[in-house]
């Protein structure tokens, strides 16, 4: 389709959005799935709709990885090689794949019929080693679904495909978010309604002030389940009482590796999504609710905006919301391949049209956010907590954790375990339940050490896993509850391959703003590298541990102390394991015995 | 006005403020890459960082607004270990190429270093590469491999052209600088980019390897390519003629004055200063071969003594020029108009030049308005075309013409018929020019950076000009002629130099009451005001 065919869809995007630039990221998607890729004319003529440079529309183009600047093949077969799918043998998939398509990542193959990408964590740990066809999320890819999943990259898109639908163990036994998880489906909205949706909206938007919705959130003690903790209620008092235009942005950027918690919330329940979005909105006062939905969850922004399109046909969004007066609006806004847009202020600045920099403080979000007015973001997860807490009550939800925190989470569970997938349970639940409950280390192998809250956390031995999961505790156990992703790693495991595969995400993450995170991931990145290819020296290890020190704390934003806390934890739990594998090269035997650990049946 | 202590010492700023510019205001210099108070805070390089009691972290001080009772430590152990650290992640991947650079020498990632560096370092690995000498336009070469991304030059496109030529592309230490691959860096400020860069990331293709900046002498001085009046520093080396193919200016650097140009200068008025030391008037030239300064003035000031003795003098035409300082109009005032009642005028007809909203301006002689002041120029003084008319009518016996080129402004066949006509036809200049063979006598003078002076601006700030080194070769400063024929035209003029000759012009002229040049100093003052204090110290 040429550009100027475009132009229509083009303006009728624009009309979403407050600013021309916040229109920058739509329009590079829809001229990259229209014409495959985004060509320089396509870059100067959305600079054109948007009101920037050409050099602002590349500078965009070339941060997120999911945009092309030039043309791909007809299909693409992303693979994830993050921490959690090397812990289950992404390395030799990916292999594998590569010696049958004859192509390298970055490749695309000589009939032009795949685009091999290698990436980072795509939040499917559950069904790891996976990959990415075109839209579609694959895995586990062992034995012959890796042959069926080459199959289908070389058949074109829209004919049968060979490879199964993902089937991993997804609770839905609640009590709190998970409920309406049974169906892969999804549930609707006359299922929701059924099951007691939109009562708790209803009983906001006619019985109570919006002071009163955040004094019962805040009652709940509900805490921020993107990974910061922080309390809600609070968190919503920070608007201040302006005529300024309030704005309510969700984060569903999920990016930590380990997690994948709030596409399930998206793509099974996602109206108890838009009713936390309401009832958020309207104790903050607001009356536009952008979700920033991570660029790579087709099917959750797909089946959150089927959810939305029925909430507005039921008056549950748009104007006037079931005669209250009350007003909602709510756009779902695609990211484009960058983690760093998960950490708030870079969202907003990506949401804006610009590269997913993080923004400097003060000030903050809640008084200058997006388009420069107060603006509360909050996590998919959170907001899906919130229709509960009004319906049965502050205490009823506070008293399913322990005294600090409120509620359940929906936990993470992948890695070396027998039943990857998720898990609600109580914040106060031990991580040795959680595994326990995931069927516990496969194999029947001995554990040798997990990751609590997504691969920034800092690792914990076999020995420390008595810990409640929830905020306080695991900080207290010098760790942290985060995104709520466990990674369980067994005796298998070589800890240096897998702090070299935590940092060479850091590199490919980093946005590159602040010198001391742009250049310290690069640099420990390499020296891991250099460790790998048996290359290390015993003084490595000082300096990482000298360089992760440096870029703690210095920067804009926490990724730089992220990229920091595994080299930290994992040289200070495992140095042994890291002196022996430098002086010795025991690289080659760990690997010999991961292999066969993972051809066993689990 | 919060009060707070830095290093030990206290100091009340204004709401607002920040750490940084709090330090400042005590004389305590923080440094700063990316942080330039011309430009929005990026907060990205993070050098800056200082040490607040009472907070866990590190802050950075450009962006942390001062609160009271605020302590803030630049010096202690763990902000320059902080600073120490971000040195090292800087240098990480930049070349060192220090000794080939042309920038070493006045660069602040340098000078920080040798103040916070490490000294042993630790990075072993390679370095990433990326690309060296891209010419992104006329004036401006990038090296991304010098680059640490601190996007001055970014905002500076963004926010002040608004040309948006620069852009960070990519991510993470893969990010690089660059303008759009096909496109230039051509916008009429481009230059402004090499004077922000803090390393040697982007340095000016005319100045490439030209010469060391210690070899370079410094002088304060103002643009006279257009009537903005921008303040320069005029970088010249007079002892190594080898550097410079023997010409004295090297080049030329905005000199900041938050009431005139703040940080920045035109690459217009930047790169147009080849003619202080090309095709100059060297030497006297006159009836005969060898030409004296003496022979010069006695024949001239003898016609016009002649005239005067006449009451002649309306038969004395003088196109002056606004490109000459007050205090030589005024001398041309008092000599010409008031002793010998000739006439005068330094409203010459103009092509209008390229101008925008900015620095920019249509008028490219420096101090029209100066000329404006004194009665030479502007709608109730002479026009030269009158003064040419008359002498082309044969009312003028003498016509002196300081600087313009005749030919150009008014054809090739009326400046001949004038130089016939006139029985005296005086060309006083910097350099040559079609109307030079066409005078009787041609007397060289100095150019203006090799004078000192006043110009007025278009927005009526008298600005002084100083002197950054004498007048080439037999060339002098066209006050000096000036008073010298003064002395033998037997007037009481018995000014030594600009400086007193600026003292009896603000005697004279009420929108000059009371300045001197102490009280112009560095950074001008506004005639057009009442309050005439000096300009505000550059921070």
């Amino acid at each position: 389709m040429k550009l100027s065919d475009l132009e229509g869809k083009a303006a009728e995007i624009l009309q979403r959005y407050e600013y021309p630039k916040a229109a920058m990221l739509p329009l590079l998607w829809l001229v990259q799935q229209n014409q495959g890729y985004i060509s320089p004319e396509a870059e100067a003529w959305v600079g054109r709709f948007v009101g920037v440079s050409i050099s602002h529309v590349r500078e965009v183009v070339s941060f997120y990885n999911m945009f092309h600047t030039e043309p791909v093949g007809r299909r693409e077969l992303r693979v994830c090689t993050s921490l959690p799918c090397v812990l289950r043998g992404a390395e030799d998939l990916l292999e594998r794949i590569k010696e049958t398509l004859k192509v390298s990542p970055g490749e695309t193959t000589s009939g032009r019929e795949v685009t091999l990408t290698e990436v980072e964590c795509l939040c499917a740990c559950e069904m790891a080693p996976m990959a990415q066809l075109d839209e579609r999320f694959v895995g586990p890819l062992e034995g012959e679904t890796v042959d069926r999943i080459i199959k289908d990259a070389l058949t074109e898109a829209g004919k049968p495909q060979s490879t199964p639908e993902p089937e991993p163990f997804i609770c839905s036994d609640g009590p709190v978010l998970s409920t309406r998880f049974k169906d892969p489906d999804g549930t609707w909205f006359e299922g929701y309604v059924a099951d007691g949706g939109y009562l708790a909206a209803r009983k906001a938007l006619t019985t109570m002030t919006p002071q009163q919705a955040i004094d019962e959130v805040s009652k709940a003690k509900l805490r921020g389940l993107g990974g910061a903790g922080f309390p809600t209620g609070r968190k919503w008092s920070f608007i201040p009482k302006t005529t300024k235009p309030k704005y309510l942005v969700v984060n569903a950027d999920e990016g930590e590796p380990g997690t994948f918690k709030d596409r399930y919330i998206m793509e099974r329940d996602p109206h108890a999504l838009i009713e936390g979005i309401l009832i958020a909105a309207y104790a903050i006062g607001s009356h536009k609710a952008y979700v920033y939905i991570r660029g790579e969850y087709f099917r959750s922004a797909k089946r959150l905006q089927r959810a939305i399109d029925e909430a507005y046909s039921r008056s549950w969004l748009g104007k006037n919301i079931q005669g209250t007066g009350f007003d909602l609006d709510v756009v779902i806004h695609r990211g484009a391949g960058a983690y760093i847009c998960g950490e708030e202020t870079a969202l907003l600045t990506s949401l804006e049209g610009g590269k997913g920099f993080p923004r400097i403080k003060p000030p903050f979000p809640a008084i200058s956010g997006l388009f420069s007015c107060p603006t509360i973001v909050n996590n998919v997860e959170t907001l899906a907590c919130v229709p509960f807490i009004l319906r049965n009550g502050a205490e009823r939800f506070a008293g399913i954790g322990p005294d600090s925190q409120g509620g359940t989470r929906l936990f993470c569970v992948s890695g070396h375990v027998v039943r990857p997938g998720i898990y609600e349970e109580s914040v106060g639940v031990t991580l040795r339940h959680l595994i326990e409950r995931a069927g516990g280390v496969r194999n029947g192998n001995k554990l040798k050490a997990v990751i609590p809250g997504g691969i920034s956390a800092k690792i914990l031995r076999a020995d420390e896993i008595d810990v409640a999961m929830d905020f306080n505790s695991l900080m207290a156990a010098g760790s942290m509850a985060g995104s709520g992703g466990v990674i369980v790693m067994d005796e298998t495991t070589c800890m240096i391959d897998a702090l070299a595969s935590a940092v060479k995400f850091f590199a490919d993450e980093s946005c590159g703003q602040c010198s001391p995170c742009r250049e310290g991931t690069g640099w420990v990145h390499r020296i891991m590298r250099r460790i790998t290819e048996g290359q290390g020296t015993l003084q490595d290890l000082d300096d990482l541990l000298a360089i992760a020190g440096d870029m703690e704390g210095k920067t804009i934003c926490v990724f730089a102390d992220a990229a920091a806390w595994p080299i930290q934890s994992y040289i200070a739990k495992f140095r042994d394991e890291f002196e022996t594998y430098i002086r010795t090269g025991r690289k080659a035997l760990i690997r010999e015995k991961n292999r066969e650990a993972a051809v066993c049946p689990s | 006005m919060p009060k707070l202590s830095i290093d030990g010492r206290e100091v009340s700023v204004a709401d607002g403020t920040t750490v940084i510019q709090a330090a400042e205001k005590l004389g305590i210099y923080v440094p700063r890459y990316c942080y330039h108070p011309g430009l929005s805070i990026a907060g990205n390089c993070r050098i800056c960082l200082v040490e607040l009691e009472k907070i866990p972290k590190l802050q950075i001080a450009c962006n942390t607004p001062v609160t009271e009772g605020m302590v803030v430590h630049t010096k202690s152990d763990k902000a320059e270990d902080g600073r120490r650290a971000v040195l090292e992640f800087l240098l990480a991947n930049h070349p060192l190429d220090c000794p080939v650079c042309d920038q070493s020498g006045e660069r602040d990632l340098q000078n920080f270093y040798l103040n916070f560096g490490l000294y042993n370092p630790r990075f072993k690995e390679q370095k990433v590469k990326k690309h060296k000498a891209v010419a992104l336009g006329p004036h401006v070469m990038l090296d991304q491999e010098r680059c640490i991304l601190c996007s001055r030059c970014v905002r500076f496109t963004d926010e002040i052209t608004r040309t948006g030529e620069f852009g960070i592309f990519n991510r993470g230490d893969h990010a690089e600088l660059g303008i759009y691959p096909g496109n230039e860096l051509d916008n009429a400020y481009s230059a402004n980019v090499v004077d922000i860069c803090p390393v040697g990331a982007l340095t000016e293709r005319d100045f490439r390897f030209k010469a060391r900046v210690w070899y370079l002498s410094s002088a304060p001085t103002v643009c006279n390519g257009c009537s903005q009046g921008c303040n320069i520093d005029m970088h010249y080396v007079l002892d190594r003629p080898h550097l410079n193919d023997g010409a004295r200016v090297v080049r030329v650097k905005p000199r900041y004055n938050p009431d005139v140009n703040q940080w920045w200068l035109c690459d217009e008025g930047r790169y147009s200063f080849g003619w202080i030391d090309r095709a100059r008037l060297s030497n006297v030239r006159g009836p005969s071969a060898n030409a004296t300064w003496e022979q010069a003035l006695t024949a001239i000031s003898t016609a016009l003594a002649g005239l005067r003795k006449e009451r002649k003098g309306a038969r004395i035409g003088v196109i002056a020029s606004a490109q000459l300082t007050n205090e030589e109009l005024f001398l041309i005032r008092e000599i010409f108009q008031s002793a010998l009642g000739a006439q005068v005028s330094a409203s010459v007809p103009q092509k209008p030049g390229s101008c925008d909203d900015f620095l920019i301006k249509a008028d490219k002689n420096p101090n029209t308005l100066g000329a404006t002041l004194l009665g030479l120029s502007g709608p109730d003084a002479r026009d030269a075309a009158q003064i040419v008319d008359e002498g082309l009518a044969g009312n003028l016996a003498a016509l002196w013409v300081m600087g313009h080129d005749m030919v150009e402004l008014f054809a090739e066949e009326k400046v001949r018929e004038l130089s016939k006509k006139v029985s005296l036809f005086v060309f006083s200049g910097t350099n040559e020019n079609p109307t030079v063979p066409l005078a009787h006598w041609v007397l060289p003078s100095a150019a203006y950076v090799e004078k000192d002076g006043t110009f007025v601006n278009c927005h009526g700030r008298v600005q002084r000009i100083g002197r950054a080194f004498p007048p080439l070769k037999d060339s002098r400063e066209d006050w000096r002629i000036l008073l010298e024929l003064a002395g033998k035209l037997d007037l009481p003029l018995d000014w030594r130099g600009p400086e007193q000759i600026f003292r009896a012009l603000a005697k004279a002229l009420a929108p000059f009451e009371g300045l001197s040049y102490e009280t112009i100093g560095a950074q001008g003052v506004d005639v057009s005001t009442a309050e005439r204090v000096p300009g505000a110290v550059a921070p």
